[in-house]
């Protein structure tokens, strides 16, 4: 009584079923149930119930055929035998070819395959249990991997290529089959959604026309990015079933004008805090407004400008870290070398940068525990003072100040927007550079809305000199010179560069004038004091040339 | 079911009763229902049979009564409704037979 003999057409390998499985599926298929329905359903059906094993006894088959396998090979493989018999082996074969092709030349040819559909890498590291630095490091680099995780690359790769052509070839017939396979456990079954380049390119052409597009206008664009995202992947326009978890819907466009226009606004209020030009007025409001947000900043930007920091050569930019805690500018100074930070000028920053001020600001930089060695007394001092600022939890301290006191640290960020446009001619400078960083932060937020998408680092500008004259502003002795200093700095810091000595040699001059004691006082002091005002005696006076002369006087009210 | 499941009549049963008589369908006794043993090679072939059986009497809305053990399977086949042998219980039968030659 087998019912192999009723096989219509293709016939089963019988060696990938059970006799009983025979027998039902013959059952399925003589009671009315089409053999594509039935092997669609299955494929459904076996994606729903995600990468369970439901084993059916036919895993040794495998993709993991390779030879010399040390391990089991990996569960996530099932998921990726979950297929119809006959295809199953037809894609078996095809990774067999592909294993035998040289592996960078198919890297390449997954790595576009992936990029044209959008599709991200977690997906291939959920479903192949590939490590994804591995992963990605084979695909971009050409890092060697060893045969059997190659295989299941491979399988993943074919499995996919079959998928999304039946997403294509299902949504001519209306059906929606396996929408995204093997990417449930996480995502709840539905990758995220990511914008291509074709889709951004369109909607920025639209946002430069209008702002605010009506919902027959985002319609419109909607057809449009999915059109574009079908060419992209080669399919006819029409077939949006393939695009899967990336096709684009109203909803998407609106959301994405929606960031688009608080990013712009953001981006305004910068610049409105930017350009602080001697004017107490716009600065004090500027002040006043940016405190609270700067706090936030701060936290965020101390570990950005920490980790920014370290890129140029830490010290400096450890310094930085510190300061700014305490005065709402000096996040800015943290910000330093980081594009993609966003001063806290103003509310918070659109969605889209505080996403990548989040990602910076992960790196805390150990930049504080370098302060601390260096004086402790002060040191320690200061840092306390300025970590009451610093929203960052850990204590960066900066190594930069070496001799000098936290202070000097904590001020520098405040550097001088004047100065920081001049900062290139002042000789002085050099100290400044680490905090030169924190300016651009400003700068940079300008130029944010590409940075996001592009990851560039936009080159900054002196912008944040608002806030670094802030700093310099503090009435206390200390706090005053150390703004000098960092005044200094700033001014001949390049907001690219960073050297080490010149801070140094600053920080020494200024040591001697600054006793210890006097030192934690002023910081201390210029901890508590947040307010604006101190801020603003200060900050209109030095001007570049005036910094030198500034300093020295300073110093004597400090010594007082 | 929408209206009432008629029994077999008299003419019906001398038609059919002698054709699923020589298919080794058994009248039960004390009850007007028909009966039948099959014996498969091994589980799975029994099972497989019961699926499709089983397929069949969803669709036709008509079950029947039995029982498996391994390789054999005991169907019994009458209509509830009416009480008795109905069209619906020979219609099953010989779909049954045919199923079982498989």
């Amino acid at each position: 009584m087998e019912g192999d003999e009723r096989a219509g057409g293709v016939k089963v390998r019988p060696g990938r079923l059970t006799a009983l499985q025979e027998q039902l599926i013959w059952a399925l298929l003589e009671s009315g149930l089409s053999r594509d329905i039935l092997v669609q359903a299955v494929g459904e059906m076996e994606k729903n119930r995600a990468s369970v094993g439901a084993e059916r006894g036919e895993r040794g088959d495998g993709e993991s055929s390779e030879e010399g396998e040390t391990d089991f090979p990996p569960p996530i493989f099932r998921e990726i035998e979950k297929l119809p018999a006959d295809e199953v082996s037809k894609l078996r074969t095809e990774v067999d070819q592909l294993l035998q092709e040289e592996p960078w030349h198919v890297a390449k040819m997954v790595k576009s395959y992936m990029q044209q559909h959008n599709l991200p890498q977690r997906e291939v590291v959920e479903s192949t249990g590939l490590n994804q630095s591995h992963l990605s490091q084979h695909l971009n680099k050409g890092t060697p991997m060893k045969n059997q995780k190659r295989a299941a690359l491979y399988s993943w790769y074919v499995k996919k290529q079959y998928e999304i052509s039946q997403q294509f070839t299902n949504a001519k017939h209306g059906l929606t089959m396996v929408e995204e396979q093997g990417d449930e456990s996480k995502k709840g079954r539905r990758n995220r959604f990511k914008w291509g380049p074709a889709s951004l390119q369109i909607l920025f052409q639209a946002y430069e026309r209008q702002k605010n597009p009506s919902k027959e206008e985002r319609e419109g664009l909607v057809e449009e990015c999915n059109r574009a995202e079908c060419l992209q992947r080669g399919v006819s326009p029409s077939q949006l079933a393939g695009l899967g978890s990336n096709l684009v819907t109203e909803v998407r466009v609106y959301n994405w004008f929606a960031n688009r226009r608080k990013e712009d606004a953001f981006k305004h209020r910068l610049s409105l805090d930017t350009p602080y030009a001697n004017q107490s007025a716009s600065s004090n409001t500027a002040l006043s407004a940016s405190p609270e947000h700067g706090v936030k900043f701060t936290q965020q930007m101390s570990g950005d400008t920490v980790s920014s920091a370290r890129g140029n050569g830490g010290e400096r930019a450890g310094r930085l870290m510190v300061s700014p805690i305490q005065l709402e500018p000096s996040h800015t100074l943290l910000e330093s070398h980081n594009p993609k930070l966003v001063s806290s000028s103003g509310p918070l920053p659109p969605v889209s940068t505080l996403t990548s001020l989040h990602s910076l600001s992960a790196s805390p930089a150990s930049s504080q525990s370098l302060i601390m060695a260096s004086v402790p007394g002060v040191m320690s001092l200061g840092e306390s003072s300025l970590l009451i600022g610093l929203a960052s939890t850990q204590p960066q301290t900066v190594p930069v100040i070496n001799n000098m006191g936290g202070g000097f640290t904590t001020l520098q960020p405040i550097s001088f927007q004047q100065q920081l446009h001049a900062s290139h001619q002042q000789p002085i400078s050099q100290q400044l550079q680490g905090h030169m960083a924190a300016s651009p932060l400003m700068a940079t937020m300008a130029q944010l809305p590409y940075h996001m998408y592009k990851s560039d680092s936009p080159p900054y500008h002196s912008s944040s000199l608002l806030s670094q004259a802030m700093v310099i502003a503090d009435s206390s002795g200390l706090g005053t010179l150390t703004s000098l200093a960092a005044v200094r700095q700033i001014l001949t810091t390049d907001p690219e560069e960073q050297t080490d000595p010149p801070l140094q040699e600053d920080s020494m001059h200024l040591q001697p004038h600054t006793p210890v004691p006097a030192s934690s006082e002023s910081l201390e002091l210029y901890s508590s004091s947040q307010t604006t005002e101190r801020h603003q005696s200060l900050l209109l006076s030095p001007s570049q040339t005036d910094i030198s002369s500034y300093m020295p006087t300073q110093m004597v009210s400090t010594a007082q | 079911m929408a209206g009432k499941i008629q029994s077999l009549t008299e003419e019906e049963r001398a038609h059919v009763l002698p054709m699923l008589r020589s298919a080794q369908w058994v009248e039960v006794g004390g009850r007007d229902a028909i009966y039948k043993e099959f014996v498969f090679k091994d589980f799975n072939q029994a099972f497989g049979f019961m699926s499709r059986v089983a397929l069949r009497a969803e669709k036709m809305d008509h079950h029947p009564e039995w029982f498996n053990v391994y390789n054999k399977v005991q169907i019994t086949l009458s209509t509830h409704d009416c009480g008795g042998l109905s069209q619906r219980d020979v219609s099953l039968a010989t779909f049954i037979d045919q199923v079982s030659l498989m």
